[in-house]
């Protein structure tokens, strides 16, 4: 798989440095918080709140693999992955996304190449832009919140699914759906505190963003990163150091959504603004206005 | 305001049909247990009372919930896996209840006619082994409802450990109200007094263990709310909807508190404290009997909806 092939603005020279060179604080910093983000993947063990309970089933849950191993390890569940059918270590990854919100126009093009990508059905996106108003003139802003699913380090959608259709891919940190076993119970919509899924009123499961996991594979950016007029998002490996979103994130301030669920995302943004709704009730906000993908439907 | 719902009608009522069946059949396993007599007694016949009605909102309930899948025709795919979703684990607590709740019930039908005397009498030690497996079950199916909606920090409102127990609670209670309710319907008319007598000494024992859940449920709603309102930020955040000024406030104060759980706690009040400090006779109306087991199912089924949809518009604060 290879490397980033960004579009014109954001991207710079690409060399292949070597790591004694990277000498900044933040960035050394940001080299430590990434592993700690996916060491979970790297050493093969289930999250520690998780252990006792796995290891009180794991017998039982064995024998239902091993019954129902010819349809389920074929169609890739969590366990099956886990088996690790993809080799060794270093060759996973985990991919994310930069979004510049200094340099989104708010043109909804990405929601739009979505659309067309995913033939995503009407009053549903996986992919969106938020608008965000705020004051009272003449001091007012409006800015723009691109949103996607952040493939999560720690999903919380993963350990709800009751048929193991959602997953987090091992080898390059996509959370996906297996669209042969959901049964759109809806508990993965719930779970998620982005908004980021939806049920697909056509096909009945659930749906979401996957990074064009498609394109991916084939060495392509995602459709929306494709498309961006501004080069607001970049998407790249964040665990390879040299690959322009980790060098991005590391020298820039970013934050992520809703930091404190604990979710650790994937989907880095720089100079967003985090305002919501519900800061009207302080001072110095009164005004804030967010307009999101659906008219009838509130930032959840 | 118009909100957006992933799940709607069909949940809350299958939250409280399957609470409803599973209270009642743990309360009826309890009370053959308790009661000891395995053929024809007072006890016998509050036990199958809740044996034969609990399966049936059970099965009513699973069938609404299949049907609200987006892919129902793909239902079996949750017996494929076992994880340690709460919803698996739920549906196989549920599959495996509803086979062990129908033999219980099963087991009793020999029991209304008189020819099968020999082999009801033989199927005592059946209903004994049958009434054992089926408390632990039921009260599995009742807890797993709570645990369903508390396992998601997305929703602050259901992310509490307390609401599995406040559901277990109303469970039972919806079901001891059921029995109650049965009795009042199918009452046989008695004509001597012993078996008048026997026949309110088993009300007693509902009645007042109905009064004892109802006096737990106040108690875990006023811990659910009072340490959600005594913490900043999401937690806060969410249950300000059921607080006074809140969206849901005035239907959960009035149908919830005041019809589930304040009158008929009362009523039962004023039948069983005579009894329980004077040792006078109890004796219920059957009009109040069946308020008050009405007033606690609208209360329980209250609950659940408010409890379900409360959860569903409100979310994390901030972004």
């Amino acid at each position: 798989m290879t490397e980033k092939h960004n579009p014109g603005v954001q991207a710079g020279p690409k060399q292949p440095d070597q790591g004694s060179s990277i000498t900044a604080d933040p960035r050394q910093y940001r080299s430590v918080s990434i592993q700690e983000s996916v060491s979970h993947d790297l050493e093969q063990q289930p999250p520690a709140r998780r252990t006792f309970l796995t290891a009180m089933i794991a017998g039982l849950a064995t024998a239902f693999t091993a019954i129902t191993s010819s349809t389920l390890l074929k169609t890739g569940s969590a366990v099956a992955k886990s088996n690790g059918e993809n080799g060794t270590n270093s060759k996973r990854k985990q991919y994310g996304m930069v979004i510049d919100s200094r340099r989104c126009i708010g043109c909804h093009s990405c929601t739009v190449a979505c659309k067309s990508e995913f033939d995503v059905p009407l009053g549903v996106n996986r992919s969106w832009v938020e608008y965000v108003e705020k004051g009272t003139y003449p001091y007012v802003s409006r800015s723009f919140l691109p949103r996607l699913c952040n493939h999560c380090s720690e999903p919380p959608c993963v350990p709800v699914c009751p048929t193991n259709a959602t997953y987090k891919r091992e080898q390059d940190g996509f959370v996906v759906v297996d669209q042969g076993l959901c049964i759109g119970c809806k508990y993965c919509i719930q779970a998620c505190p982005y908004d980021a899924r939806f049920l697909n009123p056509v096909t009945g499961w659930a749906d979401k963003c996957d990074f064009c996991v498609h394109r991916v594979e084939k060495g392509l950016d995602p459709s929306c990163v494709n498309t961006c007029i501004g080069g607001a998002r970049i998407f790249g490996d964040l665990t390879d150091l040299e690959s322009e979103v980790s060098k991005l994130v590391a020298e820039n301030q970013v934050t992520v959504l809703r930091r404190e669920m604990g979710t650790f995302p994937n989907v880095y943004y720089i100079g967003a603004d985090h305002t919501d709704e519900l800061d009207r009730r302080r001072p110095e906000v009164k005004n804030v206005n967010i307009i999101t993908h659906k008219k009838d439907k509130e930032r959840k | 305001m118009e909100h957006e719902l992933t799940w709607g009608m069909p949940v809350v009522l299958y939250l409280f049909l399957a609470g409803v069946g599973a209270g009642a059949v743990t309360v009826s396993g309890s009370v053959l247990l308790r009661g000891g007599d395995y053929s024809g007694g007072g006890f016998f016949k509050l036990a199958r009372y809740g044996a034969l009605i609990g399966p049936i909102p059970v099965i009513l309930g699973t069938c609404l919930i299949i049907f609200e899948l987006g892919r129902w025709d793909r239902a079996f795919n949750l017996f494929k896996v076992i994880n340690l979703s709460p919803m698996s684990i739920g549906s196989w607590f549920l599959g495996l209840f509803i086979i062990t709740s129908l033999l219980y019930a099963a087991a009793f039908l020999p029991s209304f006619l008189p020819r099968f005397e020999p082999l009801s009498k033989r199927l005592a030690s059946v209903l004994h082994v049958l009434a054992w497996i089926n408390v632990p079950l039921g009260i599995g199916v009742a807890v797993y409802t709570g645990i369903l909606l508390g396992a998601m920090p997305s929703r602050p409102l259901w992310n509490s450990p307390i609401l599995a127990l406040l559901f277990l609670i109303s469970a039972l209670s919806t079901g001891v109200a059921t029995i109650l309710l049965a009795r009042v319907f199918f009452k046989e008319n008695i004509t001597d007094s012993a078996s008048e007598h026997h026949y309110h000494e088993t009300g007693y024992m509902l009645t007042s263990a109905d009064l004892l859940l109802i006096g737990f449920e106040i108690l875990v709603i006023f811990l659910f709310i009072m340490f959600a309102h005594l913490t900043i930020g999401n937690l806060k955040y969410a249950m300000a909807i059921i607080l006074p000024g809140g969206e849901m406030a005035g239907m959960f104060w009035f149908w919830v508190v005041i019809i589930g759980l304040v009158i008929p706690g009362l009523l039962e009040m004023v039948y069983v404290l005579p009894k329980m400090i004077y040792r006078s006779e109890f004796r219920v109306p059957r009009i109040s009997e069946a308020v008050i087991s009405l007033a606690v199912l609208a209360g329980g089924f209250m609950l659940r909806y408010v409890i379900v949809i409360a959860g569903q518009i409100t979310g994390p604060m901030g972004i």
